[in-house]
């Protein structure tokens, strides 16, 4: 499955990265153009850096394209910036190389793109709105695409270039539509009734007592440091928390959400200036009549949003030019500017949906401001009394009194739990295992134990109690039941050893399934694509050595039930090119030619990817991992 | 500190001076300098120049082969590889080429043009053009010639690309009926992070017999 996901990712690159743009298209204002310097990046390769919105993004266009497949997040996740990596080696590279896409290339194929077309014809305006839609400038766009043209350029050379010889296709089929005759027979689980003897059961309960023991346990008392015990003493004024709710004002404050929409005239070559702005004037006077979608569909020269009655979606500060801004946020529902001017031209904006923003006042939300202010002042006494904590629970390893004396905290004690299981501070896996850790079986403090970034535990050890064996009475009929199914796997698995051997020895199969009673079935002209039989089956069949002379190659597989399936493969029948094969024989030989130079194009990807200077941080080489 | 004072007169004459020792190699400093600068502009430009024009004579090369138009493919990649031999799209038309001839089933040609690229500096191509001349071999039936080939290739320059040696030596080991080192071969390229989609399948079909005893 991985590797069909990786085939597909290193598709044509401009395709991938203009399915990603024409998402971004559908989403005005939505784009992360960001400045992103003050974080720190994620990965390296040569002086590019990538943040992680610079993943986030790939993440989303990724998904894009594998939705409904079925994979997790994570694993997409990791692989997004993966590729993103990838492709960044690779454009570095193919730069590098010198290899250029012209001017003239790039703008062949950018008309190509059903985006920026009209009725089937590229059309300027459409080109112009939808880059600026993204906040892109044509020069940022023509270079991106020619990036990706010379990536292409790079992968048609290895990948287009591939070949498959008659004797590449001629093999593949071979093993392909290879036939195998098999005949088998399936020694059952015994079904055994006989009780074992005392002795069995004594012995059986010797040898496997771990399995019948009650576990080791253990209790702890312990000291908690929590965030959120402090922040409850925190003493609070009605002074201090407005100042607080003052300054944490944005947290209280719901943004006014404004929908806008805008009809284009555009100044070009064709339109000048004067023109657009008296269209533009002209139709703000038919708005007293008429619709303003209505408008927006009949004159906008930005057909993108004119279908949609010009249509912007909801505003965001920052996202457009600052005439176009201003106009947008000064404008009442419904009213119409009058015409703004932008590089594109003129545009008329209203406002289609208004919601006012709505700043919390202080009582309704005095609560709320209580608890972030105490969380907020008790923060730094957290990490004061949690080095205190940490350095006395060291100096004093054989007592928790003096810490918790110093720091008012209580000593506390658990129940007692296992390694596996407990209740209480013992629910908790980190506890456990420094509970049964040997530091602690010692008889001394542990070390501190982070629960989450706001709980700090350092224990010690209360009662110890070893594992102890439970009464072999109370666990007679498990260890019977046990005895017997253990035993009737063996007689099947022996049989079925035993019958493989004589097979091998040269006896027929027949013979030796009249004397044991069991049946043979016999099925011929198995083949691997067209699974007559359970897959397991199936593929035990076609992994088994192939016969020698007329001996047959003989095989167990294990069911998960217990039977064991003998299977003798009689004849394998080298794969011909069927009729049905010889249609598409040029097909196949193309498939073929194009797997390999596929394969080849990724070998290419690691060899590059393996010399480059790629960094990543801690996290993402995690999320790396996670990707495979 | 009247000794340290110089009076305009003085400064102009320790000017003059400098000027009188240094003023030729100061000149000639200058002028190489932009003669530098010219000359690596130009440099640039000539190949940025180059490039362009390989590159469109490749965007080409692509769309007759995409065509079948293969005399148009013969034509273009010649020119290419004549014109701008220097160049990365020099390789790339190359194998385009080898490709053609190997349809065309001219074996001998589309060997010499790849034996050609496998000599080139660029380290991944050259690879990719051994490995397909290998390919080719195992078709004409060079079994042995094919093994000598692999074991020529320099293991520092084709790290990367061991996995995709390890399996054509597996693949011309069958080809010699040599089934055990094949199957070494095979699983060789399987531990080297092979990603061939037939490599399983070539492995499953090679399952010695004893391995049957051994499982239970």
């Amino acid at each position: 499955m991985l590797t069909k996901i990786r085939d597909k990712a290193h598709g044509i690159f401009a395709q991938v990265m203009l399915i990603g743009m024409c998402v971004a298209f559908g989403l005005w204002g939505i784009n992360n153009y960001t400045d992103s310097s003050k974080e720190a990046g994620v990965a390296s390769v040569g002086d590019k850096t990538f943040y992680q919105q610079d993943v986030n993004k790939a993440y989303e266009q990724y998904s894009q394209q594998f939705q409904g497949m079925g994979i997790d997040e994570q694993s997409l996740k990791g692989q997004a910036l993966e590729k993103l990596i990838s492709d960044e080696v690779l454009l570095q590279y193919v730069r590098k190389q010198g290899l250029v896409a012209t001017d003239n290339d790039t703008r062949e194929f950018i008309k190509t793109l059903p985006y920026f077309q009209v009725n089937g014809k590229f059309n300027d305006g459409q080109y112009k709105a939808l880059l600026n839609s993204q906040k892109m400038t044509a020069n940022e766009f023509v270079n991106r695409i020619k990036n990706a043209l010379i990536m292409e350029q790079f992968q048609g050379g290895i990948v287009n270039s591939s070949f498959a010889t008659d004797y590449d296709v001629d093999n593949f089929f071979k093993i392909q539509n290879q036939q195998r005759d098999v005949d088998s027979m399936t020694v059952a689980i015994p079904v055994l009734t006989e009780q074992p003897s005392d002795a069995d059961i004594a012995s059986y309960y010797q040898q496997h007592q771990a399995q019948y023991q009650i576990p080791e346990q253990l209790s702890i008392e312990y000291v908690e440091l929590s965030l959120a015990e402090l922040a409850k003493k925190v003493a609070v004024t009605d002074e201090k928390l407005k100042v607080f709710y003052d300054e944490q004002k944005d947290s209280y404050t719901t943004p006014e959400r404004r929908k806008i929409s805008h009809i284009l005239f555009v100044v070009n070559d064709k339109v000048d200036d004067k023109t657009a702005l008296e269209k533009a004037l002209q139709a703000k006077q038919d708005l007293a009549t008429k619709d303003f979608a209505t408008v927006a569909k009949e004159v906008s020269d930005d057909k993108l949003t004119a279908k949609t009655g010009g249509d912007l979606g909801l505003f965001n500060a920052g996202s457009m030019e600052k005439p176009l801004e201003d106009a947008a946020t000064t404008l009442k529902l419904n009213e119409v500017s009058n015409p703004v001017k932008s590089k594109f031209g003129y545009h008329l904006i209203t406002v289609t949906e208004l919601v006012a923003g709505d700043v919390k006042p202080f009582d309704s939300v005095k609560e709320e401001v209580t608890k972030a202010y105490q969380k907020a002042q008790a923060e730094t006494g957290f990490y004061e009394s949690g080095e205190t904590l940490t350095a006395m629970s060291f100096e004093h390893p054989d007592s928790l009194q003096a810490v918790a004396d110093t720091l008012g905290l209580t000593v506390q004690k658990s129940t007692l739990f296992t390694k596996d299981k407990g209740d209480g501070i013992a629910a908790e896996d980190k506890i456990r295992g420094v509970a049964f850790s040997e530091e602690v079986l010692q008889g001394n403090n542990s070390t501190p134990i982070e629960l989450g970034s706001d709980r700090l535990v350092v224990l010690r050890q209360l009662e110890h109690k070893e594992a102890t064996a439970r009464d072999l009475n109370a666990v007679k009929t498990d260890i019977i039941a046990a005895l017997l199914a253990d035993k009737a796997k063996l007689q099947a698995v022996t049989q079925a050893k035993q019958i493989v051997a004589r097979l091998q020895a040269g006896e027929s199969m027949d013979a030796i399934a009249t004397e044991q009673k069991l049946s043979i079935k016999k099925v011929t002209g198995l083949s691997r694509n067209k699974p007559q039989l359970p897959e397991p089956l199936t593929d035990a069949i076609f992994k088994a050595a192939k016969p020698v002379g007329d001996k047959p190659s003989v095989v167990i597989v294990p069911l998960p039930t217990g039977e064991q399936v003998i299977i003798s493969v009689t004849k394998v029948t080298t794969g011909i090119i069927s009729d049905d094969d010889k249609k598409k024989l040029a097909l196949a030989k193309k498939n073929i030619a194009h797997a390999f130079g596929q394969a080849e194009f990724n070998t290419v990807v690691n060899s590059l990817q393996s010399s480059a200077d790629v960094t990543l941080t801690p996290k993402a080489q995690l999320q790396e991992q996670a990707a495979q | 500190m009247e000794i340290l004072d110089t009076t305009e007169e003085e400064r102009l004459e320790s000017a003059q001076r400098w000027w009188k020792e240094n003023g030729q190699s100061t000149i000639i400093g200058v002028v190489l300098g932009i003669v530098i600068i010219l000359g690596w502009q130009y440099w640039q430009e000539y190949k940025h120049t180059q490039a362009e024009q390989a590159s469109t004579l490749y965007a080409q090369l692509l769309k007759a082969v995409e065509t079948n138009a293969n005399d148009n493919v013969q034509k273009l990649a010649d020119q290419i590889q004549n014109e701008f031999p220097k160049t990365d799209y020099a390789l790339f038309s190359g194998l385009l080429q080898a490709q053609l001839k190997a349809q065309q089933n001219d074996v001998e040609s589309a060997k010499q043009i790849l034996v050609k690229i496998g000599t080139s500096s660029n380290k991944e191509l050259s690879n990719i053009a051994k490995i397909r001349l290998v390919r080719l071999m195992l078709a004409n039936k060079e079994y042995e010639q094919g093994l000598q080939l692999i074991n020529q290739v320099d293991p520092a320059s084709s790290a990367s690309f061991s996995s995709n040696y390890d399996e054509l030596v597996g693949d011309l080991y069958v080809a010699l009926n040599r089934l055990d080192q094949a199957r070494t071969s095979y699983q060789t390229a399987l531990r080297n992070g092979s990603k061939s989609p037939l490599l399983q399948l070539k492995i499953d079909d090679l399952t010695a017999p004893e391995r049957v005893e051994a499982k239970k």
